[in-house]
């Protein structure tokens, strides 16, 4: 799947939004994917403070929900809102979260707190993975029971390292619909 | 990824049933929350779900009340119970009391996947249980209803079957061969504790000694040349269902030596093995034979007898009931009918005449390959004399006044045999009966081809 939807418009259908400092190179390789794989126009929003409202002390991780509640505050901009962190998430009743988002909603987050790994092309594929991934829910898609398709849930780093940068062809289809759909009301 | 699930989330705070909701429905199911107990009972009454996430501690009605009452309500309802790390031993109460597992939060991802595959699993074959077992009660009395007999003497057969099915003893069935003795097993097994079971029959005439003694009690590698691999014997196969031997009269006394041990014991050892492996059947055994008259002549064994015979289920030739002999007919035109797509309607008065004053030797398999002759040649709507003109044949007609039964059999088997050419297979299949049968006629009535 590649830019129609960016033909049709200029505008940008979603805003990367950085809380605290984020690795830059893991920042433009979201925004690039984001841009070839599923054809979204994407802009790299300035800084914001790191969120320490939503720390969580006892577990020293940040609660994801609230995260998302800010994200979803803000009424500028795109859309849809894309979060990146580089701390540690977590949910009311998860040990933790690689990323998490509102189903057919506005906002979504990722953490790249879990992701490195020794080579940083496998850890730059796992951010862009697990950013494709929640995006895809930000859409409305649910998860995909074929082995190979990015919305299929990896609970674990390895299913997700055999996951392949692609959507299969019926999730492709639904996303690309739902684009049409979101840009013909944005226009 | 699971649409069909329906899933609802009780907790008192509203953060958990929301992550938890926003997790489910990432997964496709179709998910509820409920704030307390009663909200929970209330939702219920509307639409029932499949599973339930009950948190244990909430304030009025906790998560051990409401799983009673839930349980009350849908017995078969899965609840997994979320707990805090502090009371595992309220969830460990729970599980006694009925749910399926339980949740320490936070949990891991992976946990709650897990879980869920499993509690779907589980709930996946329990539906198949429960489909299969309607199926097989639909089956049951079709079964039963699917027996043709208006005469006296086979509904006392019906009765005897009713009265014996549901216990456990050894069963006997005696009648000449094609009176449906395999049925009539096959309807015991189906109507007894044994019928979740498997239904493992094995024609004793059918094979020499030794590949029968292999075929029931099985072998070990190398037990005997050929042998190049293990083997489940006929008795293993049966644990827990029923073994269904035919032509019980045709076991070696030796081999009944070997057979009564492992009645007795429920347990064997293969052949070429040491091993005890136990079993657990139960045994209905057929005969066309005088079992009696075989123990007098030392061909069949006492205790053995004594062993399988505990009821036994007399059917009647089907000469000696030829009431039944319309309303088999009818059956098997309308299978035969169905099978070919032909459109016929009955008998004509003449050919029913025929039918009901022919001996039958070869019993209600005769009667039904004649009805599949007549209506495979059949070229009206009515199956007349024509179509049954092969029963015209020397001896065919029943002449009971005249000549003994044997007398008929021998009559009868010769002519067909001439008919077909002593081609022995096409005569057994005319005379409705097994080529090892048919062989053992010609070699008991002394025939010889001319």
């Amino acid at each position: 799947m590649h830019t129609n939807q960016s033909k049709q418009t200029d505008k940008a259908l979603l805003d990367l939004i950085l809380l605290g400092h984020v690795n830059e190179t893991a920042v433009s390789i979201v925004a690039a994917n984001l841009q070839a794989i599923m054809g979204l126009n994407t802009d790299i929003r300035p800084v914001l403070d790191k969120p320490d409202y939503a720390y969580v002390p006892g577990r020293n991780q940040f609660d994801a929900a609230k995260i998302i509640k800010t994200l979803c505050s803000i009424t500028d901009g795109a859309p849809l809102k894309l979060g990146l962190i580089e701390s540690d998430l977590c949910s009311p009743i998860l040990t933790f979260v690689y990323g998490e988002s509102q189903l057919g909603g506005k906002a979504a987050l990722v953490s790249l707190h879990r992701l490195s790994a020794e080579d940083p092309a496998v850890t730059y594929q796992r951010i862009a993975k697990i950013s494709l991934h929640e995006v895809g829910h930000l859409l409305g898609i649910k998860h995909c029971w074929k082995t190979t398709c990015l919305m299929k849930h990896s609970s674990d780093l390895e299913p997700l390292d055999s996951l392949s940068l692609y959507f299969c062809s019926a999730c492709e289809y639904e996303i690309k619909r739902h684009l049409e759909t979101l840009i013909n009301r944005d226009i | 990824m699971s649409s069909a699930m329906q899933i609802m989330v009780v907790d008192d705070e509203e953060n958990i049933c929301e992550a938890l909701a926003a997790w489910f429905q990432k997964d496709g199911y179709w998910v509820e929350t409920a704030g307390s107990g009663p909200e929970a009972l209330e939702r219920m009454q509307q639409k029932p779900c499949d599973v339930y996430l009950v948190d244990i501690k909430m304030p009025g009605m906790d998560g051990l009340e409401l799983l009673a009452r839930l349980k009350e309500k849908q017995p078969d309802v899965d609840v997994i119970m979320i707990t805090a790390h502090g009371s595992i031993q309220t969830a460990v109460e729970a599980m006694k009391r009925g749910a399926c597992d339980y949740l320490c939060k936070p949990f891991d991802p992976d946990q709650l996947s897990l879980l869920m595959e499993r509690v779907i699993a589980s709930k996946a074959l329990r539906d198949e249980n429960i489909a299969l077992r309607e199926q097989l009660a639909e089956q049951r009395e079709t079964i039963f209803e699917g027996f043709v007999a208006q005469s006296e003497t086979m509904q006392k057969v019906f009765s005897i079957i009713e009265d014996v099915a549901p216990s456990s003893a050894p069963v006997l069935i005696t009648g000449e061969t094609g009176v449906g003795k395999e049925l009539i097993a096959h309807t015991i097994h189906t109507h007894s504790e044994q019928s979740y079971g498997p239904f493992v029959a094995i024609n004793c005439g059918a094979l020499s000694e030794t590949l029968l003694e292999s075929e029931i009690f099985g072998h070990e590698r190398g037990a005997f040349t050929g042998a190049a691999k293990a083997r489940r014997g006929r008795l293993e196969m049966a644990n827990n269902g029923t073994l269904f031997l035919d032509e019980v009269g045709e076991i070696s006394t030796k081999m009944q030596v070997s057979l009564l041990r492992a009645l007795e014991e429920k347990k064997f050892e293969r052949l070429g093995g040491s091993r005890a492996i136990e079993t657990n059947f139960r045994l209905i055994s057929a005969t066309h034979q005088d079992l009696p008259q075989l123990i007098k002549e030392n061909q069949f064994r006492e205790d053995f007898f004594y062993r399988i015979n505990v009821i036994t289920v007399p059917v009647a030739p089907l000469r000696e009931r030829l009431e039944d002999v319309p309303a088999l007919a009818d059956h098997f035109l309308e299978r035969y009918v169905q099978e070919t797509g032909k459109r016929m309607e009955g008998f004509t008065q003449r050919a029913l005449g025929m039918l009901m004053s022919y001996s039958w030797p070869g019993n209600v398999r005769e009667l039904r390959n004649v009805i599949e002759r007549a209506v495979v040649i059949a070229r009206g709507r009515m199956i007349g004399a024509k179509e049954l003109t092969f029963l015209n044949t020397p001896g065919a007609e029943c002449q009971l006044g005249t000549l003994t039964l044997k007398e008929v059999e021998i009559s009868h088997v010769r002519a067909a045999l001439e008919a077909c050419n002593w081609n022995i297979s096409r005569a057994a299949k005319q005379l409705g009966i097994d080529r090892s049968t048919l062989n053992r006629k010609i070699k008991r009535y002394h025939m010889t081809r001319p």
